[in-house]
Protein backbone atom coordinates (compact mmCIF):
# COMPACT_ATOMS: atom_id res chain seq x y z
CA UNK A 1 0.00 0.00 0.00
CA UNK A 2 3.07 2.68 0.86
CA UNK A 3 4.83 1.34 -2.35
CA UNK A 4 1.95 2.05 -4.07
CA UNK A 5 1.54 5.35 -3.12
CA UNK A 6 5.37 6.18 -3.01
CA UNK A 7 6.73 4.79 -6.49
CA UNK A 8 10.34 3.61 -5.48
CA UNK A 9 10.27 3.03 -2.01
CA UNK A 10 11.36 0.81 0.11
CA UNK A 11 9.27 -0.08 3.03
CA UNK A 12 10.00 -2.85 5.87
CA UNK A 13 7.16 -3.63 8.34
CA UNK A 14 7.29 -5.14 11.67
CA UNK A 15 3.70 -6.90 13.35
CA UNK A 16 5.23 -5.61 16.90
CA UNK A 17 2.14 -7.47 18.88
CA UNK A 18 1.65 -10.52 16.72
CA UNK A 19 -2.18 -9.29 16.31
CA UNK A 20 -1.09 -7.54 12.78
CA UNK A 21 -2.54 -4.03 13.86
CA UNK A 22 0.55 -2.66 15.49
CA UNK A 23 2.81 -2.11 12.91
CA UNK A 24 6.36 -0.48 12.86
CA UNK A 25 7.61 0.63 9.41
CA UNK A 26 10.89 1.91 8.49
CA UNK A 27 10.15 3.68 4.75
CA UNK A 28 13.04 5.13 2.82
CA UNK A 29 11.72 6.78 -0.29
CA UNK A 30 12.88 9.20 -3.17
CA UNK A 31 9.88 10.88 -2.52
CA UNK A 32 11.23 12.44 1.00
CA UNK A 33 14.22 13.95 -0.56
CA UNK A 34 13.97 17.22 0.71
CA UNK A 35 10.86 17.24 2.79
CA UNK A 36 11.00 17.70 6.69
CA UNK A 37 10.19 14.71 8.65
CA UNK A 38 6.40 15.84 9.07
CA UNK A 39 6.10 15.70 6.10
CA UNK A 40 7.85 12.64 5.35
CA UNK A 41 4.98 10.94 7.89
CA UNK A 42 2.50 13.21 6.18
CA UNK A 43 2.87 10.96 3.28
CA UNK A 44 2.89 7.49 4.88
CA UNK A 45 0.12 8.29 6.77
CA UNK A 46 -2.31 9.45 4.05
CA UNK A 47 -0.91 6.57 2.02
CA UNK A 48 -2.47 3.92 5.16
CA UNK A 49 -5.10 5.99 6.23
CA UNK A 50 -7.48 3.82 4.52
CA UNK A 51 -6.24 0.81 6.80
CA UNK A 52 -6.67 3.37 10.01
CA UNK A 53 -10.10 3.92 8.98
CA UNK A 54 -11.60 0.59 8.58
CA UNK A 55 -9.86 -0.12 11.83
CA UNK A 56 -7.00 -2.76 10.01
CA UNK A 57 -4.14 -0.77 11.90
CA UNK A 58 -4.56 0.76 15.20
CA UNK A 59 -0.92 1.84 16.08
CA UNK A 60 1.70 2.54 13.10
CA UNK A 61 5.38 3.36 14.50
CA UNK A 62 7.41 4.98 11.48
CA UNK A 63 10.92 5.99 10.30
CA UNK A 64 11.46 7.78 7.39
CA UNK A 65 14.69 8.67 5.51
CA UNK A 66 15.36 9.49 1.82
CA UNK A 67 17.70 7.10 -0.10
CA UNK A 68 20.79 7.48 0.59
CA UNK B 1 -16.99 23.32 11.11
CA UNK B 2 -19.51 23.42 14.10
CA UNK B 3 -19.54 26.49 16.29
CA UNK B 4 -18.00 24.70 19.20
CA UNK B 5 -15.30 23.27 16.93
CA UNK B 6 -14.24 26.79 16.15
CA UNK B 7 -14.24 27.68 19.86
CA UNK B 8 -12.14 24.61 20.18
CA UNK B 9 -9.66 25.83 17.39
CA UNK B 10 -9.51 29.16 18.68
CA UNK B 11 -9.04 27.77 22.36
CA UNK B 12 -6.10 25.76 21.00
CA UNK B 13 -4.41 27.78 19.10
CA UNK B 14 -4.40 30.26 22.33
CA UNK B 15 -2.92 26.97 24.26
CA UNK B 16 -0.40 27.09 21.21
CA UNK B 17 0.65 30.27 21.10
CA UNK B 18 0.90 30.48 24.95
CA UNK B 19 2.70 27.29 26.16
CA UNK B 20 6.55 27.85 24.46
CA UNK B 21 6.68 23.48 24.80
CA UNK B 22 3.22 22.14 24.57
CA UNK B 23 2.18 18.50 24.93
CA UNK B 24 -1.23 17.08 23.48
CA UNK B 25 -1.18 13.43 24.96
CA UNK B 26 -3.77 10.58 26.02
CA UNK B 27 -3.61 10.94 29.72
CA UNK B 28 -1.24 12.71 31.76
CA UNK B 29 2.41 12.96 32.16
CA UNK B 30 1.82 11.11 35.60
CA UNK B 31 -0.39 8.94 33.94
CA UNK B 32 0.17 7.92 30.27
CA UNK B 33 -2.56 6.20 28.52
CA UNK B 34 -0.86 5.32 25.43
CA UNK B 35 2.93 4.28 24.94
CA UNK B 36 3.26 7.12 22.32
CA UNK B 37 1.88 9.41 24.29
CA UNK B 38 4.59 8.04 27.53
CA UNK B 39 7.89 7.86 24.89
CA UNK B 40 7.10 11.75 24.42
CA UNK B 41 6.75 12.01 28.20
CA UNK B 42 10.02 10.38 28.50
CA UNK B 43 12.03 12.17 25.96
CA UNK B 44 10.98 15.51 27.44
CA UNK B 45 11.75 14.23 31.36
CA UNK B 46 14.98 13.07 29.88
CA UNK B 47 16.26 16.35 28.59
CA UNK B 48 14.19 18.25 31.89
CA UNK B 49 12.43 20.92 30.16
CA UNK B 50 9.38 22.41 31.24
CA UNK B 51 6.27 21.55 29.26
CA UNK B 52 2.96 21.89 29.29
CA UNK B 53 0.31 18.77 28.80
CA UNK B 54 -3.29 18.61 27.58
CA UNK B 55 -5.10 15.64 28.29
CA UNK B 56 -6.94 15.09 24.73
CA UNK B 57 -8.43 11.89 25.32
CA UNK B 58 -12.01 14.46 26.93
CA UNK B 59 -12.48 15.55 23.72
CA UNK B 60 -10.60 13.24 21.21
CA UNK B 61 -12.52 13.11 18.03
CA UNK B 62 -13.22 17.18 18.17
CA UNK B 63 -9.34 18.05 18.77
CA UNK B 64 -8.13 15.45 16.11
CA UNK B 65 -10.19 17.37 13.74
CA UNK B 66 -9.02 20.80 14.93
CA UNK B 67 -5.51 19.52 15.04
CA UNK B 68 -5.60 18.25 11.85
CA UNK B 69 -6.67 21.81 10.56
CA UNK B 70 -4.32 23.70 12.38
CA UNK B 71 -1.15 21.21 11.82
CA UNK B 72 -2.40 19.10 8.95
CA UNK B 73 -1.71 15.81 11.94
CA UNK B 74 -4.44 14.14 13.90
CA UNK B 75 -2.91 11.45 15.12
CA UNK B 76 -1.80 12.17 19.52
CA UNK B 77 0.91 12.98 21.10
CA UNK B 78 1.50 15.88 19.22
CA UNK B 79 4.30 18.11 20.63
CA UNK B 80 4.46 21.47 19.91
CA UNK B 81 7.54 23.87 20.64
CA UNK B 82 7.26 27.57 19.74
CA UNK B 83 4.09 27.41 18.30
CA UNK B 84 5.12 24.87 15.55
CA UNK B 85 4.41 21.35 15.23
CA UNK B 86 7.57 19.12 15.75
CA UNK B 87 5.85 15.55 15.70
CA UNK B 88 4.74 12.69 17.27
CA UNK B 89 6.51 9.94 19.49
CA UNK B 90 8.33 8.83 16.59
CA UNK B 91 9.91 11.91 15.92
CA UNK B 92 10.36 13.01 18.99
CA UNK B 93 12.40 10.38 19.72
CA UNK B 94 14.75 10.81 16.66
CA UNK B 95 15.45 14.10 17.32
CA UNK B 96 15.97 13.49 20.96
CA UNK B 97 18.60 10.71 20.11
CA UNK B 98 20.54 13.28 17.11
CA UNK B 99 20.45 16.06 19.85
CA UNK B 100 18.09 18.06 17.47
CA UNK B 101 15.38 17.83 20.01
CA UNK B 102 17.25 19.76 23.09
CA UNK B 103 18.52 22.24 20.29
CA UNK B 104 14.55 22.98 19.44
CA UNK B 105 14.08 23.50 23.01
CA UNK B 106 17.20 25.40 23.83
CA UNK B 107 18.53 23.08 26.28
CA UNK B 108 21.59 21.32 27.02
CA UNK B 109 21.56 18.09 25.61
CA UNK B 110 22.57 15.70 29.49
CA UNK B 111 25.62 13.47 29.05
CA UNK B 112 23.49 10.85 30.40
CA UNK B 113 21.30 8.49 28.59
CA UNK B 114 17.76 8.39 28.34
CA UNK B 115 17.10 5.71 30.61
CA UNK B 116 19.27 6.43 33.05
CA UNK B 117 17.67 10.25 33.35
CA UNK B 118 14.69 8.87 34.02
CA UNK B 119 15.52 8.54 37.22
CA UNK B 120 15.40 12.08 37.87
CA UNK B 121 12.35 14.03 39.27
CA UNK B 122 10.20 15.00 35.78
CA UNK B 123 10.45 18.65 35.62
CA UNK B 124 6.94 19.38 34.58
CA UNK B 125 3.75 21.95 34.46
CA UNK B 126 0.84 21.16 36.03
CA UNK B 127 -1.44 19.91 33.49
CA UNK B 128 -3.82 22.21 31.62
CA UNK B 129 -7.05 21.77 30.53
CA UNK B 130 -9.54 22.53 27.91
CA UNK B 131 -12.50 23.77 29.52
Amino acid sequence: MIEAALPGAEVEVVDETGTADHLRATVTAPQFEGLSRLDQHRLVKAAVKPRFEDGAIHALSLKTSPPR
Amino acid sequence: MSVADAELKQKVEELIAANPVLLFMKGTPDMPRCGFSMRVVQALDSIDVEYGAIDVLPALQPLREVTAEISDWQTFPQLYVNGELIGGADIVEEMLESGELAEALGVEQPATPPAAAQAAPPAQSPPLQIE
